[in-house]
């Protein structure tokens, strides 16, 4: 146990044999991840199109993707997903967290929004495509409350296709928040809830000045998620309208996958690719960051 | 019940029944035999046709084929990967490798890497080292994707181990291979477990990497083969291509009924 042993001719051949064993590992991860970004980054300077060599272009594709109009679109749906795929989703997960909490049955309560969690991607593209199809549930529905949208061709028109998708991953990813939620409510000190309630805190005001500041650290992570997530938004666009009609309800993962898979423009394609990277690195940082500190305090 | 008790449950009621509009229409019309659609009537259920619309999709898409691939490549490479990060982590913890909290890093750093940055030099890597289209390349990538959570999660169960067992196990003459296979890795059976679990989901339901680096029916994954059955139908058919997404669920589906907490507490580390 002591220092001695540790450095006895024993615990150094192990030494050495521990790069054996580490080695698989980087071996792996250096050659199928690092070297594919790296090789994607350099790609994004160049205009290799998969026939002629490869030449350096500098910035070329960072400029023609400003002025690209199909970007614009693809911008302005991933900050709609972004923004509505996290704030819409985390909010009823906290909600139905919050509601179900403490109650009798609140795991019967949380059944609903916990099914559609386990459809796959794929799945759940499937069921939405059907449903928002023109003339399809989606108008039934609205038809039948007497709602504006009985007519909407929800997959057709823009932005109108965006919002319909990012309901559609609201769906599916409330129950999975709320379930997030509900660990932390669990783990949180049940003290000060019970000294406010002592006080003659209840309900909202309960949950305003004692739960949610408790929630904080948690919350912070469970955007943080969802955010990164929904950034990379791919499979539900591609699955249901293959980012059309006419390019409009493509995001920048959609962006990207077309122009290098579709149309062979590997460079321009590896350049959208770093453009979406460095913006979902730049939020990984910032939520690790906080999530570090939220783990330091035993959150999560 | 006091008047608060009566408003949660109630909002929770309509929520909760809002949600359930889209899983019944999914189930009428999964169930619904393909020839019975009528879109002016998907709310009312009509005759039993479930295993009819699987079999109708089966064909069309040769989904058995893709099925068996993809449940190869999700029980194949989060194992190899949990295994190999399982290896790293003793490496870095139990053998005290030099510098292990850099290579613990190097590792662990996998997963910052969007999906997009990695698909383009895969792809023209593997067309160009005959990977392309062919099981092991995917078995391969699916792999390396596991082995950054499956080293952060060993690296800390590993942690947790008094170091005097491997010293006892040395002085017994045991070499620190076996020690790893027989009581390291045995002992670490339930965090392995729960990685392989993520890792199988994850790989189920994968989409980008099927479609990136697989072409032919036997050896895209399932998602791929779905996704390419729901462009390829309309009209009548939405209750087969409805069955086929239902049904490619239920694994997914059954190991999320039986492992929810599990779930809960793994999506917190292993949402890349």
């Amino acid at each position: 146990m002591t220092k001695r042993s540790r450095r006895g001719g024993l615990a150094s051949s192990d030494r050495l044999g521990g790069y054996g064993f580490v080695s698989p590992a980087v071996l792996l991860v250096a050659g199928l991840l690092y070297l594919p970004f790296l090789y994607t980054v350099y790609l994004g300077f160049t205009d290799y199109d998969g026939l002629y060599p490869a030449s350096f272009v500098g910035l070329e594709n960072f400029r023609r993707f400003l002025e690209d109009p199909a970007l614009t679109t693809s911008v302005r749906n991933t900050l709609m997903w972004a923004v509505g795929a996290t704030v819409i989703p985390v909010g009823l997960g906290l909600l139905i967290a919050v509601l179900s909490y403490g109650i009798r049955g609140g795991a019967i309560y949380r059944l609903p929004f916990m099914l559609p969690y386990a459809l796959s991607g794929a799945g759940l593209a499937v069921i939405w495509g059907f449903i928002l199809q023109s003339g399809g549930a989606a108008n039934d529905v609205l038809g039948a409350l007497g709602l504006p949208g009985a007519t909407m061709r929800f997959l057709v028109e823009e932005p109108a296709n965006t919002i319909a998708m990012i309901i559609a991953l609201t769906w599916q990813q409330a129950g999975v928040n709320a379930l997030l939620f509900l660990v932390g409510l669990q783990s949180i000190p049940k003290e000060p809830q019970e000294a406010a309630r002592l006080d003659g805190a209840t309900g909202w005001r309960l949950f305003r000045h004692v739960t949610w500041p408790l929630l904080a650290p948690l919350t912070t992570v469970v955007v943080g998620l969802s955010l990164v997530a929904s950034l990379k938004t791919f499979d539900i666009v591609w699955v249901t309208t293959q980012g059309g009609p006419g390019r409009n309800s493509e995001t920048l993962a959609v962006t990207m996958y077309r122009d290098a898979f579709v149309s062979a423009e590997y460079g321009y394609g590896a350049a959208v690719a770093f453009a979406l990277s460095l913006v979902t690195g730049a939020v990984s940082f910032m939520y690790l960051r906080r999530q570090m500190s939220a783990s330091k305090e035993g959150i999560v | 019940m006091s008047l608060g008790g009566i408003m949660r449950r109630a909002v929770l009621i309509v929520l909760g029944l809002l949600w359930l509009l889209p899983t019944y229409l999914l189930l009428v019309n999964a169930v619904r035999p393909a020839t019975e659609y009528d879109s002016d009537h998907i709310w009312t259920p009509s005759g039993f046709g479930f295993f009819d619309n699987v079999r109708i999709a089966w064909d069309a898409a040769q989904l058995g084929e893709s099925i068996g691939s993809t449940a190869l490549y999700a029980v194949v490479s989060p194992m190899a990967g949990v295994i190999v990060g399982a290896l790293a982590g003793y490496a870095i913890v139990v053998l005290r490798l030099r510098a292990g909290f850099w290579w613990f890093m190097l590792i662990f750093g996998g997963t910052i890497f969007p999906t997009q940055m990695l698909l383009i030099p895969l792809f023209l890597g593997y067309s160009s080292n005959l990977l392309y289209d062919t099981r092991s390349g995917l078995i391969l990538i699916y792999a390396a994707v596991c082995v950054p959570l499956a080293a952060f999660v060993l690296r800390n169960f590993f942690t947790g181990i008094a170091y005097t067992l491997y010293e006892a196990a040395r002085t017994d003459g045991a070499s620190s291979w076996r020690i790893f296979w027989r009581i390291y890795l045995p002992m670490s059976l339930p965090a392995l477990g729960a990685v392989f679990i993520l890792e199988f989901t994850f790989i189920w339901n994968d989409l980008l990497f099927g479609l990136t680096l697989s072409q032919s029916e036997s050896v895209r994954p399932i998602m791929t083969a779905v996704s390419s059955l729901s462009s390829a139908y309309g009209g009548k058919s939405i209750p087969v291509v409805l069955a086929a997404g239902l049904f490619i669920s239920l694994p997914t589906i059954l190991l999320f009924l039986l492992t929810q907490r599990l779930f809960a507490r793994g999506l917190a580390l292993g949402q890349y």
